[in-house]
């Protein structure tokens, strides 16, 4: 009973001097002189995705420098955009390899069913995510492009410092030893 | 020669004074997005210029490059008639406003105010009351709903805010035993009004934001419920108008706060200029009303009328029977 009264009274001190509103003043103002969290991009910083991260897709290649890919058209098949084409063809040391190996961005929905379906581990979704064009035929991208795209990362899930260059088309390209910052260092998590 | 000299002297401060209003709003901008951006622990405005310094000229660049656009349904005259209404009384408030005493620059004394009207408060309070008149008529003339809704919204918070506002200040009058700013602020050399007159201070706050049609007194121009209110049909440099307006209001808020409750330019404790004291206790108001601005939701309507009608009214009364009592 008495405790009650006392809430109640503490409740009205609290309303009669505009205690909420003091207390919400007080945060924005805690706020006010803390750390931003905006990243900088594209100006002086980039986000390194995380290794799960589906970006560009990528061929990769045996000790020989040939790509793993046998050309079965397996990923073509599972594709729900119909977006792979693969001619295959036999190579001067009799292997199966894809002649024509071409992946139409522009309609890629980016599921990672083709990396899944893969018998010969060698299409996969990596990290480059900056391949935006006027021109739809250009994000038709052919196997030699595809082979040279960059892979996974390791660890990934940081800010990088970076920089916008705009000298050769729009690219934004680390700087420094690669060393990243958290994003979710400034961030108050309750 | 004599005269000559007086009346460059005059039309010389209007100039500047003038000139300093029109460029103002362009840092409030900046500052206000700033500090916008840090509260919700964004940067703000970055790319154009250092941390963004350009953006506000930009932004006039593009207000101004913009279609200035009347609806065909308007009613041209009062359209176009509005923003200037509601431009120029924000202009011929800071007539009356002093920002310091005087000044003497190469053996002249210069009086930092262009006049000292013995009935100066009361002209302030008049002359800021036309500045609604911009708003209502804007919202008719647009002949649009969202701008109708919006400029009724301002009359009804103008009739109940103007009410207490008018009173809280007459504690200040009675206390200084006149309405010229400079009495005012001498009789503050001592000990500042707000020391004895803290329940006057907070009705001509609270008052004022409303004024000043900010939030958490924002209702004529609720983006959310209004689109943008009253000056929804307006475009470009109409709608700058409107704009720089409000940014002057708030300017003028924060002075009179300073010249009435805060001792104008007396300073405590550190001797600094005076007008330098004055400058930076209006910056210290203009930042709480921006501070105030990104903490606090929008009031309801019909709470905005009761804090009004049923809190401010009766505080304000009670602040003048008070302030009576302790003066017999
Ligand atoms: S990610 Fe999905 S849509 Fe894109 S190519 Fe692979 S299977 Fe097709
Ligand atoms: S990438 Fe994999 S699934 Fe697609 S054709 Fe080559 S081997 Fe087959």
């Amino acid at each position: 009973m008495v405790a009650k009264v006392a809430r109640k009274v503490s409740g009205w001190i609290g309303w009669a001097f505009f205690l909420d509103l003091l207390d919400g003043l007080s945060l924005t103002l805690s706020y006010m002189f803390s750390k931003t969290i905006t990243e900088r991009y594209p100006d002086d910083e980039k986000w390194i995705p995380f290794p799960r991260y589906r970006g560009h897709h990528f061929l990769k290649s045996n000790a020989e420098g040939k790509t793993n890919c046998v050309a079965c058209e397996l990923c073509s098949r599972i594709c729900p955009c119909r977006c792979i084409t693969v001619v295959p063809h036999e190579d001067e040391d009799g292997e199966r390899h894809p002649q024509v190996f071409e992946i139409d961005l522009g309609r890629c929905l980016f599921c990672g069913l083709c990396e899944d379906a893969c018998p010969a581990d060698a299409i996969a979704l990596g990290r480059h995510y900056e391949f935006c064009d006027h021109d739809s035929k250009t994000l038709v991208v052919g196997r030699d492009a595809l082979m040279a795209m960059p892979g996974k990362v390791e660890r990934g899930g940081e800010v990088v410092a970076a920089r916008l260059s705009t000298e050769v088309g729009v690219t934004v390209t680390a700087t420094g030893d690669g060393e990243g910052v958290d994003w979710w260092r400034h961030i108050r998590r309750r | 020669m004599e005269s000559f000299f007086a009346i460059g002297l005059i039309i010389g401060k209007l100039a500047v004074v003038i000139a300093i209003l029109l460029v103002l709003p362009i840092p409030l901008t900046w500052i206000e997005r700033k500090i916008a951006g840090h509260i919700q622990q964004r940067l703000g405005p970055m790319r154009v210029g250092w941390h963004g310094l350009l953006q506000p000229l930009a932004d006039g660049i593009k207000l101004l490059t913009k279609e200035d656009h009347i609806p065909t349904e308007a009613d041209r005259f009062l359209f176009t008639l509005a923003p200037i209404i509601a431009l120029v009384p924000p202009f011929l408030v800071f007539v009356a406003i002093p920002i310091g005493d005087s000044v003497t620059i190469f053996g002249t004394e210069i009086t930092l105010y262009l006049a000292d009207m013995n009935v100066g408060l009361l002209y302030i309070l008049a002359v800021a009351g036309i500045e609604v008149y911009g708003v209502i008529f804007a919202g008719w003339a647009s002949n649009s709903k969202y701008a109708v809704l919006g400029s009724l919204r301002t009359c009804a918070q103008m009739i109940s805010y103007e009410i207490p506002m008018g009173f809280s200040v007459i504690g200040v009058v009675m206390l200084a035993h006149s309405m010229s700013l400079l009495d005012i602020v001498e009789a503050q050399a001592g000990l500042w009004n707000v020391v004895y007159q803290p329940l006057g201070f907070f009705v001509f706050f609270v008052a004022g934001l409303a004024e000043a049609q900010r939030i958490p007194f924002d209702l004529p121009e609720a983006e959310g419920d209004l689109c943008a209110g009253y000056h929804t049909e307006y475009s470009g440099i109409r709608f700058s108008f409107f704009m720089i307006s409000e940014y002057l209001i708030v300017v003028f808020l924060s002075a009179l706060i300073v010249l009435l409750f805060f001792g104008g330019w007396h300073g405590i404790l550190i001797p600094l200029p005076p007008v330098v004291w004055f400058l930076l206790k209006l910056s210290f108001f203009i930042w709480v009303f921006m501070w105030l601005r990104f903490t606090f939701p929008r009031y309801r309507y019909d709470q905005l009328m009761s804090i009004g009608w049923k809190v401010l009214l009766p505080l304000s009364l009670a602040n003048i029977l008070i302030s009576g009592i302790f003066m017999l």
